[in-house]
Formats: structure tokens, C-alpha cells, sequence
């Protein structure tokens, strides 16, 4: 035990010194302010529409979708998602609250929601996939693994070092969104009402469960759930950098399996089995705001069960391969 | 080294305390949303009503409410005669301004009544200067089974659905009358079933009328309750049938009974007014109706925005 802090320290400091932080930051500052202008133009042109009056804004797109109910040829679960929406944004409206208050917090909220499957596991990836790898490609691994300490210990340290770096870019993500778009929208807005508790049942919205939580207690929720989620992204990451001898090929397979999700999440409502699948199950935060799961049959529990599994399976996999494993270059 | 000391503990300590604040989010949200409790909305919610803008004297805010028709169903550039009577007021330097277009595909008089009674309705409503208001047409030629639908549930005419089939079959005797009225052949409906050209009888078409009316009234009422201010305009019925040789007496029939309930009604408020359509498509159909022979094309719903423009001036 006394010789893990100093082995987590020296995988820390290694990390620290491959820049990969500094990468992933830099890509945070330069992709930030493009979504927060985008968003600014889009409130700008609704500006205009709608004479700032966020009711008439709410209810033409209640309307809209409403219109949309009644073509034959939209697919029945874009119409339930659809009548679930409806029914969020009525309620919304019911409680003269406006789910879309501009401000640096609304937008942190929603950048959030939007990047928890694919954007957020983009950045753990950039750390995660040479962990292991990226030692065997440059040869580091032998010296690594001739000092007397054992393998499972040199792997835990690794694993624990990322776990670290995954709260931090969590973290960042939060800060950096907040900051700079705080710049367009106001840094204020932490107690803004969000409504939360839709729970669903087919096309219904049992209403019963909504409560109002205040938007700084919401951001918590959902970062907490978005931690889950990267600490998942993280270890099966790790796991393949485990297996695969070169770091481009462990990013390949990760970001391949990550946009089969997204891809998955879009047209696989028919193929229920595809809920077993971990990257169908990485948008939790959507059961925060009541937006309906891909695929019928999932719920948080269920999710959570999911990803915990094959986190578990990626940990055992990680330590039986790489204790086992002769080390050959 | 000092320096590499010092990152270790910067960098361990915010991770920790991350980690931690994050897993106290993740048991908080976890428990929020398996065991949702449900709380009494009391009055604690910030009133971040912005108070609106005063209307510019002279500047007309409209707000259009009812079926496709007020949607625009059928007009190839999308406008409808909503924004083609905003076009027309602002083209000589008029000031008007769209407060929204709630207009819905299929909607009946019933569905209209349910949707009068949603807040956002309402509040448009309270902000609007002039309410177009478009409704009937489904009631009268769709049968009364549609009416326990309720708001959009069914198919509407489907306007979005035009098949170029449609036009290209040119003349309307060729189509069989069913395939007319979705817009489309009838091989190709899968949904639920449609009323048919065997419900479109004149009594079928009169069944509806009394008790459509009487709903009529009744939004109209409410309109005038909710906003006692605004001027109503409401767009009369045209017969879509008068093409077809069987339905034109009684489509006529219908609609112009129709029309005079409508009348008869508005003629009970000072500041509502009857649009009347029916002459601008008589007999001239085949000019004016889109390729579903049901909803304006793109000049007729600037012939009953002409008419629009001329009453609010």
C-alpha cells in the first residue's frame, strides 16, 4: 500500500507532462465560444420573431409540433417523443416558467446535455486510450515493469491516475463552458427553476413526480450523472488500451463504438436488444430532463446496471490481460 | 522539482474534491430520479414575467387560430393566407406584426375548443390586436367520427403529403373519390380509416352542422371573453366538392348553411367580421384549389387575404 501514492503521483506527472490535458483544454476554449455564439444567434433571431416574448415562442413551437403530430409519415416513436415534449413544454408554459432563460448557467445546462454521449467521452478518450499503449509503442512499458513492483499495482495506479483526470475534465468542461459563455449570456441564472421528475409512460407524462429545483442543484446532478458516465467511457477505454498493442488503433475502436451509438441511438427503437449495448446507454442525463430513452424498456436503474456491468467486465478484463501477459517488443 | 511538487498536490487535491462533489451529484440525482417527490407548485416561483411591449399605436399584432387552412396547408411557398394578409398589410408601409400562427392540420371545432383553454393560447390571445380565425372545414366534410380525436390526432388532409400523382391525373373523374380527399390514391392510405365518399352525402354533411354551430358560438364567445378588444375575422367555408358532379348541390348546400349559422352568429358581435370565400372558388377550382383538391394553392390563399387586408383597413 505505502508504494501506490508515489506510483499514482509519477502516472499523474506523466500525464501532466504528455499535454494530453492541455490539448483537451485548448479544444474546450476554441469549440466553447463556437457553440455559445451559435446559440447567441440563435436567441437573436428569436428575438426578432417573437418580440422577446418567450410565451409566443413556446407556444408556436408547441403548436409546430403539434402539426407534426399529424403526418403520416413521421415514425410513431418520433411522434410519442414528440407528445412527450409537448406535454413538457405545456407544462412549462403552465408555470409561467421559461425553459430556455438565457443565460451562462442555461447554456452550461444544455451544452451538457448535449455532449454527455459523444463529446465529453471524445475528451476522456484523448487521455484514456495511451495509457497503456502509448507505453508499449514507445517501449516504456519494460522499464515500467522491471522495477520490483507488481503488475497489478503498476496498472492500478494507472487506472487510478485516470479517474482523477476524468473528475478534472468534468470539471473543466463545467468551468470553461460557464465562463465563456457567461460572456454572451450573463454569468447569473443559478437559481432559475428547472422542472425535473417527468416520469414517463408511453405517451403519457405522469405529471405527479415534477418538482422545481434550482438550476445550480440541477448542474450537480447532471455532473454527477455526466462523472458516471465518463468513468464508464474512461475504464473500457483503458481496457483497450490494454489489449491493443498501438494508440491509433485503441482510438479507433473506442470513437468507432462511440458513434455507433450515437448512430444506434437514432434508428434502433426496433432492435430492443441494442439496450444492452453500453454506448445506447450514455445519454442518463436525459431521464434528468424527461426526454425519452432510444430504446422502449430503459430506465436510469437500467442504464446504470448496463454501464456498471461492462465498466466491471472492463476492469477484470484490464488486470487478468495485462498480469497474465508476456510483454514482447 | 518544486515546481512538479507542486502541480502533484494542486492537481490531487482538485481531483479529489471533484470526485467527490460529482459523486454527491451522482447519489443526488440517482435518488431525484428513481423517487421523484412530487412538490405543490406553490408561489415561490420567480415571476419573470417581462411585462410586453406596448403595442406601437397603429400596429396591428395578429394571431391566427384554427385548422390548415389558417396553417397554410397546401400553399407551396408555406405563407397561407396568415402571411400573406401580414404581407399585404405591411406592403404600404403599414405596420403589423405576427404574434403566432396556431393554426393545426385537421383541426375541428372541438379540438379548437380544448386548445382555447391551454394558457399560451390564451396569452397570445390577450396580446393579439386581430385573431384570423379559420375553422369549420373539418367538422363539415371529415363526419363526426373525427370529432373524439380531439386536437391533430388524425391524419389531416395531409397537405404535406401532396403526391404529384394527384396532379398528374389531371381530371378529378379519373381519381377515385377517396384517393381525392387524402391527397393521395387510396392504395397508399395505411392508416386509420378515413371517412369515405360513401359519408359525404347531404345528410352526412348536415348532421355535423348544429351541433359545429353551436361549438362555433361557443369559441367565439371565449375569443371575446378572453379579449374583448381585439377585432375576429372570421374566414368563411368554400365548397372543395364543387368539382365533382354529385357534390356540388349538396356541398354547396351545406356550406352556404354553414356560412349563415357562422353569420348569424357574428352578427351578435360589434367587432367581429365574416370573410366570406365561397365566391372566390365557385367554379373556379381547378385555379385556385392545390394539388389535393381540398386546400387553397398559393393564389387562392392570397384571394382570401386580399379579402382579409381589405376588412381590417
Amino acid at each position: 500500500m505505502t508504494n501506490l501514492l508515489p506510483l499514482i503521483r509519477n502516472e499523474c506527472t506523466k500525464i501532466i507532462k504528455k499535454k494530453r490535458f492541455y490539448v483537451i483544454l485548448l479544444i474546450l476554449l476554441v469549440l466553447v465560444p463556437m457553440f455559445t455564439y451559435a446559440q447567441m444567434r440563435i436567441a437573436e433571431r428569436s428575438r426578432d420573431k417573437f418580440n422577446s416574448d418567450w410565451r409566443l415562442e413556446i407556444q408556436q413551437r408547441i403548436t409546430d409540433n403539434q402539426n407534426s403530430l399529424s403526418s403520416d409519415r413521421i415514425p410513431e416513436e418520433w411522434k410519442s417523443y414528440r407528445r412527450i415534449f409537448i406535454q413538457q413544454l405545456q407544462y412549462y408554459l403552465d408555470h409561467d416558467v421559461n425553459p430556455n432563460e438565457p443565460s451562462g448557467v442555461t447554456f452550461t445546462r444544455e451544452f451538457l446535455d448535449n455532449s454527455v454521449s459523444l463529446f465529453i467521452p471524445l475528451l476522456i478518450m484523448a487521455v484514456a486510450s495511451d495509457l497503456v499503449s502509448g507505453e508499449r509503442t514507445t517501449g516504456t512499458i519494460k522499464m515500467l515493469l522491471t522495477r520490483p513492483v507488481r503488475r497489478w499495482k503498476v496498472l492500478f495506479s494507472k487506472m487510478a491516475a485516470l479517474l482523477m483526470f476524468v473528475s478534472l475534465i468534468v470539471l473543466s468542461v463545467f468551468v470553461i463552458s460557464y465562463l465563456i459563455s457567461g460572456l454572451a449570456f450573463g454569468y447569473k441564472g443559478f437559481n432559475i427553476p428547472v422542472f425535473t421528475g417527468f416520469q414517463l409512460s408511453g405517451d403519457t407524462v405522469d405529471m405527479s413526480g415534477v418538482h422545481s429545483v434550482p438550476q445550480w442543484k440541477y448542474l450537480l446532478m447532471q455532473g454527477g450523472l455526466i462523472w458516471f458516465v465518463s468513468v464508464v467511457v474512461a475504464l473500457l477505454a483503458f481496457m483497450v488500451s490494454v489489449l491493443v498493442r498501438s494508440t491509433a488503433a485503441s482510438i479507433v475502436v473506442m470513437m468507432a463504438a462511440l458513434i455507433a451509438g450515437t448512430i444506434l441511438t437514432n434508428m434502433a427503437a426496433a432492435w430492443s436488444t441494442a439496450k444492452y449495448l453500453f454506448m445506447v446507454n450514455l445519454g442518463l442525463t436525459g431521464y434528468l430532463a424527461g426526454t425519452p430513452a432510444p430504446i422502449e424498456g430503459m430506465t436510469l436503474p437500467f442504464s446504470l446496471a448496463v454501464l456498471s456491468v461492462w465498466g466491471l467486465a472492463a476492469i477484470i478484463i484490464s488486470f487478468a490481460v495485462f498480469t497474465k501477459r508476456d510483454i514482447l517488443n | 522539482m518544486k515546481d512538479a511538487k507542486w502541480t502533484w498536490r494542486s492537481v490531487s487535491l482538485i481531483s479529489v474534491a471533484a470526485t467527490l462533489l460529482l459523486i454527491v451529484g451522482f447519489v443526488y440525482a440517482v435518488g431525484d430520479i428513481i423517487n421523484p417527490q412530487g412538490e405543490a407548485l406553490t408561489g415561490s416561483l420567480p415571476q419573470e414575467t417581462a411585462a410586453p411591449v406596448p403595442a406601437a399605436a397603429g400596429e396591428v399584432k395578429i394571431l391566427a387560430l384554427g385548422d390548415s387552412l389558417a396553417k397554410g396547408t397546401g400553399d407551396n411557398s408555406g405563407s397561407g393566407f396568415v402571411r400573406r394578409t401580414l404581407d399585404g398589410l405591411t406592403k404600404d408601409g403599414g405596420q403589423a406584426q405576427l404574434l403566432g400562427n396556431m393554426g393545426i392540420n385537421g383541426l375541428t371545432t372541438a379540438g379548437l375548443q380544448t386548445k382555447l383553454k391551454e394558457e399560451g393560447v390564451q396569452y397570445a390571445l390577450r396580446q393579439a390586436s386581430v385573431v384570423l380565425v379559420s375553422i369549420g372545414g373539418n367538422d363539415l366534410f371529415r363526419g363526426s367520427d373525427i370529432l373524439g380525436n380531439g386536437i391533430g390526432g388524425e391524419a389531416g388532409p395531409a397537405g404535406a403529403d401532396q403526391t404529384p400523382a394527384a396532379d398528374a391525373e389531371g381530371s378529378t373523374n379519373a381519381v377515385e373519390p377517396g384517393g381525392v380527399l387524402d391527397g393521395k390514391p387510396s392504395a397508399l392510405v395505411t392508416s386509420t380509416p378515413k371517412p369515405n365518399e360513401d359519408e359525404l352525402t347531404p345528410e352526412a354533411l348536415l348532421a355535423a352542422l348544429p351541433d359545429a354551430a353551436k361549438r362555433l358560438g361557443e369559441i367565439l364567445e371565449t375569443i371575446a371573453g378572453i379579449n374583448p378588444e381585439a377585432q375576429v375575422y372570421y374566414v368563411g367555408l368554400y365548397n372543395p366538392f364543387g368539382d365533382i358532379e354529385d357534390l356540388l348541390v349538396p356541398g354547396n348546400q351545406a356550406v352556404t348553411a354553414w356560412n349563415s349559422a357562422a353569420m348569424d352568429i357574428i352578427n351578435t358581435h360589434s367587432n367581429m367580421t365574416l370573410v366570406p370565400t365561397f365566391d372566390l372558388f365557385n367554379r373556379h377550382l381547378d385555379k385556385y384549389l392545390s394539388s389535393d383538391h381540398f386546400h387553397p394553392n398559393g393564389d387562392g390563399y392570397q384571394r382570401i387575404s386580399e379579402r382579409i387586408v381589405q376588412a381590417i383597413r
